[in-house]
């Protein structure tokens, strides 16, 4: 055995290059995928004479020529998402367009009064709202995955969990078995609001299980907030933002303000909860919803992840029968 | 200069400048590396999505690396957060232990050398899998995570010692 062979492959290790061969397979090798267009730098400009001429040379040519005659790879009709416009012409990759293909890497953007219609594959459809920036980064047997930078969408979706996926620059939308609005705010923050199944919105190590009914908004730098039902009491929804927001002492007027239609409420502080606070949720949770003896208090408490699926799991039961419900025109996402 | 002869440094500020065969060519560098640290953390078929997300966020935001030597660091870290996001979105709860879309078979002995890798010390863990699944040397692991050669040659002794003896005593 020869520790330089770990090093450098010189010498000898027989366990090392059984490891070798046997972990090899797993190696990355795929290519990198089409980059997305960028944006213009925002800084470290080049100074001096020969960018300020080509800046000017550049500015020259973008003058005398007309934009929407640049071919663009949303007009080749070849892979990507399927896509048209209404009320007014979107851009394509940075090109005036009223409908084509949506390439992997590419960004679909609306003017402010039109929406665009896209095809999620074959297992669904969105509509991206006005003053909205849409890119697809990938599309594939394993997941569909879109960016959602600026504005909102409606997604309508019917295929098997997490095979449709959209990040925004604050959290992760995974779909698993819905429909839902998604909403990036002025400030930056997501908010979610389901219309049907449940949804996942992660981020910053935090996840928040939305069900039908159900909204929930990013809390700057802390992740998804806790989801509250749409129905939910006004007083009830400020204590959930207090707690998001840090302010542990507003838990025992939560838990003393929830009802019955806040079960998934309180299944959301316990899986994102802190140890001390999981019993007093539990409690207040057993007398909305009498738990089936077989989920032992002890297994929830300390956050078995077998328990808590179970729970969830019992606690959800009629989501998937919901019928769906109309966006909310003066609390819901859409615009 | 060929852009493949070319140093990290001038590949970055050639990429931040725009030049998508640089950035490319910094793909082709760096993509196993980021590769192995999704591997720490989430499943094979999640980690080469993971690897294209980070190189397309980078691609974005190249911008924001202000000093081109420190771009190894900078990807690692963002490779770090995107695997860590990835891992929970798929395990609300964030079970460790539960192994979410390897490759081979849980069975089989490739599965039960990644847990146990994966069962390792952080610093450990990535290194050991740049050298046993992406096969960098320990010299290219250096140059492709910013850490010294003397810092990688510990944790690949180290983190081997430890390997071995959880395989050895049956413990993954």
């Amino acid at each position: 055995m020869s520790d330089d062979y770990l090093w450098d492959r010189r010498g000898d290790d027989p366990e090392v290059a059984r490891l070798e061969r046997l972990l090899g397979g797993l190696a990355h090798d795929a290519p990198l995928a089409p980059l997305p267009t960028r944006g213009p730098r925002r800084a470290l400009w080049i100074g001096g004479a020969v960018a300020v001429v080509a800046a000017a040379a550049v500015l020259a040519i973008a003058i005398g020529t007309d934009r929407t005659a640049r071919r663009s790879p949303c007009a080749t009709g070849r892979g990507g998402f399927t896509f048209s416009i209404q009320g007014g012409a979107a851009r394509c990759d940075g090109v005036a367009t009223q409908g084509g293909q949506l390439p992997v890497g590419t960004w679909l953007e609306t003017p402010a009064g039109a929406t665009a219609e896209v095809a999620i594959a074959d297992i669904g459809a969105l509509t991206l709202a006005g003053d909205s920036r849409l890119q697809l980064a990938a599309t594939g047997a394993d997941q569909h995955r879109l960016a959602l930078e600026r504005g909102s969408l409606r997604a309508r979706v019917t295929a098997p969990p997490r095979l449709f996926v959209i990040d925004t620059p604050t959290a992760t939308a995974v779909d698993l078995g819905c429909a839902y609005e998604l909403e990036v705010l002025a400030d930056g923050r997501t908010r979610l609001a389901v219309t049907s199944g449940v949804v996942e919105l992660g981020a910053a190590g935090r996840l928040a299980f939305v069900t039908v009914g159900a909204t929930v908004t990013t809390v700057p730098g802390r992740g998804p907030g806790t989801p509250v039902a749409t129905a939910a009491a006004p007083a009830f929804v400020a204590l959930i933002d207090r707690l998001d927001r840090g302010d542990a002492s507003a838990l025992p007027a939560a838990l003393a303000a929830a009802g019955p239609g806040d079960t998934l409420t309180l299944w959301n502080l316990l899986a994102n909860g802190d140890a001390a606070a999981r019993a007093a949720i539990l409690a207040r949770l057993d007398e909305l919803f009498p738990r089936p003896e077989w989920i032992l208090e002890r297994d929830v408490i300390a956050g078995q992840p077998d328990a808590m699926n179970a729970l969830r799991d019992v606690l959800t039961s009629d989501v998937w029968l919901a019928p769906p419900r109309d966006p909310d025109p003066a609390g819901g996402v859409w615009k | 200069m060929a852009v493949a002869d070319a140093s990290v440094a001038e590949l970055v500020v050639a990429a931040q400048r725009g030049s998508r065969a640089a950035f490319t060519t910094l793909y082709q560098r760096f993509h196993r590396a980021v590769h192995a640290v999704a591997l720490a953390r989430v499943g094979a078929a999640d980690a080469g999505d993971v690897v294209q997300d980070v190189f397309a966020r980078a691609w974005r935001k190249l911008d924001a690396v202000r000093e081109p030597a420190a771009f190894p660091g900078w990807l690692m870290t963002m490779a770090r957060h995107r695997a860590i996001d990835r891992a929970r979105a798929r395990d609300p709860i964030g079970d460790p232990s539960r192994d979410v879309g390897v490759a081979p078979a849980p069975t089989s002995e490739a599965a039960a050398a990644l847990r146990a890798i994966r069962a390792l010390p952080e610093a450990y863990r990535e290194t050991l899998l740049m050298r046993l699944v992406e096969g960098l040397t320990g010299p290219e692991i250096a140059a492709r995570t910013g850490l010294t050669p003397d810092s990688v040659r510990v944790n690949l002794h180290r983190g081997m010692k430890l390997l071995r003896e959880r395989l050895d005593g049956g413990a993954p």
